[in-house]
């Protein structure tokens, strides 16, 4: 690919205490490609993923997104500058409507300030109805449209995992993370849900997975990274990755996982 | 039956009040999970302030912009207040109890500030309107009683309509449901605080100033008001800005029927102050997410 990268890991490392969960990790993201990152219990696939979202700051090495670092900013700072990410375990705000929780995630990209809205300024009003009527858009993309005026709390898992999505995009991210998307739900909701993913990165978002389902992962993932240790141990095609003989020795005992993927293991 | 009627449109004057702490306590809580007890101080400072800004011998102000200037003048006190007594605390991570005890300290800041610069002796807004008895369909009462309740109403419209129709609003709900996932989504807990704060100040001073058309204030008015505010928001629960107002309408209900009518019943009519207490006590025993439950348990 000839275009920079959106998001470039540079010698990514993080260490709590004497553990090195991650360690000198290069790796790129592109816009509107859908990347896989794989790898072994305990390869350092979440604390990658928590070093990107800014849950805490990489003991070395860099992270540039759209050409400017981002390591050690907190959260809502990565956010802000448009990484938006969903949760391995649904969490949802309970006791709104699905339609509320979309639009706490439009919230960044709410331009006029919350004075402007207080002293009724009609650039504000018109903003609020914009937002809104990107939220029911959004609902509609992930397929929820039927159930959007629903306490959350009433939604299915599945279900919860589409809002978690949707609420994601509600911040028009260039990127969007996710957390082991498959897990928990049905054949069926894995494969909404993989459509759903690809109609994102044809948005030309740039769209990182982190998933233990071979079966979910390969045939939608573009490009993997397989870590193990800490470490990169491949960067390719899916099949490039199923042939490479130091992920198969990674994932040895798992073989079958990473190979016709009959035992996929879900976490 | 008038005389019902009288007593149920003063009540109502002084639930709007005690429902304006509430909700000043509300605005903060529900974001933050903080109690600010300084409530009562801020509405003093609001009182305090519109006092000076009206008969200051050198720019008495008009009445309406006194009073606007007032509340912002608090609004920035509540600024100030975070940003001493909250946000240092938060952000080195101690626990809740933390900002609730510095605001208490605040809370003796302000209150012996206010005496050192206005002295012990109550003071009194000069009074906008007559005292004279007004009627509104059968209801009777002085314009002061209706102007702070027409106040109260639109300051309640306001903030429902924030919380219940901006995205702003359920990025402060976010907020208190689950702060993590609210930060994930680019949500800035730090400005998210300072909003929390401001407004509740805001408010405050604005039932500080409200409370001063009532009767003459000293320099203790805050925390007794405080505690009457609390115990609105006991009443009428933390999950709805509806509850505190209803709280506040209950409490000053429950005051002013026991001022009334308790001697004839051969209690000493002086035990209307026990009220909010009685009030607190009983409602967190039987009820004690407060009269309206929030949206999740009702769901």
């Amino acid at each position: 690919m000839s275009a920079p990268p959106l998001l470039s890991a540079r010698g990514l490392t993080k260490r709590f205490g004497g553990l090195v969960a991650v360690d000198g990790v290069d790796f790129d993201v592109f816009a509107g490609e859908i990347l896989g990152l794989i790898g072994p219990n305990g390869a350092g696939k979440t604390t990658t993923f928590n070093l990107i979202a800014g849950a805490f700051a990489p003991t070395s090495g860099t992270l540039d997104f759209e050409g400017k670092p981002i390591h050690g900013l907190g959260p809502h700072e990565v956010a802000g500058r448009g990484i938006m990410r969903t949760f391995q375990h649904n969490m949802p705000f309970a006791g709104m409507s699905l339609i509320d929780n979309v639009l706490v995630g439009c919230h960044r990209r709410m331009q006029s300030g919350l004075a402007a809205l207080v002293m009724g300024s009609r650039r504000a009003a018109a903003e609020e109805e914009k937002a809104r009527r990107r939220a029911a858009e959004l609902i509609g993309f992930v397929g929820l449209g039927d159930v959007a005026d629903t306490p959350v709390v009433n939604l299915s898992f599945g279900q919860g995992r589409l809002l978690e999505v949707a609420r994601g995009l509600a911040g028009e991210p260039r990127l969007m993370l996710f957390d082991e998307p498959a897990a928990g739900l049905t054949p069926a909701e894995a494969e909404r849900l993989s459509d759903i993913i690809r109609g994102i990165a044809k948005r030309g978002i740039a769209v990182l997975l982190i998933e233990h389902d071979m079966r979910f992962l390969l045939p939608l993932a573009e490009r993997v990274i397989v870590l193990n240790f800490g470490r990169k141990i491949a960067d390719g095609t899916p099949d490039a990755i199923r042939r490479d003989p130091a992920v198969v020795e990674a994932y040895l005992g798992e073989a079958s996982t990473i190979g016709a993927g009959e035992e996929a293991a879900r976490a | 039956m008038s005389d019902i009627l009288e007593l149920l449109v003063s009540a109502a004057s002084s639930g709007c009040i005690y429902g304006l702490v509430a909700l000043s306590y509300l605005v903060m809580i529900r974001p933050t999970g903080i109690i600010n007890f300084a409530v009562g101080e801020w509405a003093a400072v609001g009182l305090f302030a519109a006092f000076f800004l009206l008969t200051n011998r050198w720019l008495p102000l008009p009445y309406a912009l006194a009073l606007i200037a007032a509340v912002a003048f608090t609004g920035l006190i509540g600024w100030g207040t975070q940003r001493i007594a909250v946000r240092p605390l938060v952000e080195k991570g101690a626990p809740i109890l933390g900002p609730i005890l510095a605001l208490l300290g605040m809370l003796a800041i302000f209150r012996e500030s206010i005496s050192l610069i206005f002295g012990p002796d109550p003071h009194n807004l000069p009074a906008p309107f007559g005292l004279r008895q007004v009627s509104l369909g059968p209801f009777a009462g002085t314009p002061r009683d209706f102007f702070i309740i027409g106040c109260t109403a639109a300051v309640f419209v306001g903030v429902w309509l924030f919380f219940e129709r901006t995205v702003w609003g359920k990025a402060f709900e976010a907020v208190a449901l689950n702060r993590k996932a609210a930060a994930l989504m680019g949500i800035n807990l730090r400005r998210v605080t300072v909003a929390a704060f401001v407004g509740g100040a805001a408010i405050a001073g604005f039932a500080g100033v409200l409370y001063s058309l009532t009767a003459p204030r000293d320099f203790l008015m805050g925390l007794p008001l405080a505690v009457q505010g609390f115990s609105a928001l006991v009443v009428g629960g933390v999950g709805r800005v509806e509850g505190a107002i209803l709280g506040g309408m209950i409490l000053a209900l429950a005051e002013q029927l026991t001022a009334r009518y308790a001697d004839q019943i051969g209690i000493p009519s002086g035990m209307s102050l026990g009220v909010p207490f009685l009030l607190m006590i009983v409602f967190l025993l039987a009820r004690p997410t407060g009269l309206l439950r929030p949206k999740e348990a009702a769901a």
